[in-house]
């Protein structure tokens, strides 16, 4: 059991550690949301799955299963609700060779 | 796997560490909201580790909950208050 955790932990940081080179490197704001929803709500959710795994059954790992289920809707609604503001506040997207970089 | 709880707190600050870049030299304002979103679920994630860590998972799981309402709100709310201020003002 404590190995399924652990690769579970090792696994969600890595997807932590993509979201986050993604949101370092991608050109422009709508790329880096699309690094940001996807990568980091499953890397938190294996982290916090793995970790609910080394407590056991008891009340506080369905506090921390309560917790994974929140982030998992409230994650990409709030990438949502980004990029939606963008978008109404006139950010243009990234084109290949319109002047920006 | 204690040992590997405390290597994962450390990374997970470095990493929060590094979205910081984003927020202190976003382009525009939304890069910087994106950034603070990513401290934020890091910051929940660092304190179940932390809790696990010193054997007190019971306590840092409610701050974890609060925290991650808070920070949902404060996303939206934010989002909201930022989509009427056009770019470049």
């Amino acid at each position: 059991m404590n190995l399924v955790a652990g690769a579970m932990l090792v696994l969600g940081f890595g997807f932590i550690l993509t979201g986050v080179i993604g949101i370092l490197r991608l050109p422009d704001f709508y790329c880096r949301l699309h690094a940001m929803g996807k990568c980091d709500t499953l890397g938190v959710a294996l982290m916090i799955g793995g970790l609910a795994l080394i407590e056991g059954f008891t009340l506080t790992s369905v506090k921390m299963l309560l917790v994974l289920v929140f982030i998992s809707l409230a994650n990409p609604t709030a990438t949502y609700a980004l990029g939606r503001a963008a978008v109404r506040s006139g950010l243009s997207p990234w084109r290949a060779g319109n002047g920006q970089q | 796997m204690s040992l590997l709880l405390a290597l994962l707190a450390a990374a997970l600050t470095f990493v929060m560490l590094l979205s910081g870049y984003r927020v202190m030299a976003g382009p525009s304002i939304f890069d910087r909201l994106t950034g603070l979103g990513l401290i934020g679920t890091k910051t929940i994630v660092l304190l179940i580790v932390l809790g696990s860590l010193i054997e007190r998972v019971d306590l840092y799981v409610d701050i974890a909950l609060s925290y991650a309402l808070i920070s949902f709100i404060g996303t939206l709310v934010l989002a909201k208050y930022f989509e009427n201020i056009k770019e470049g003002e």
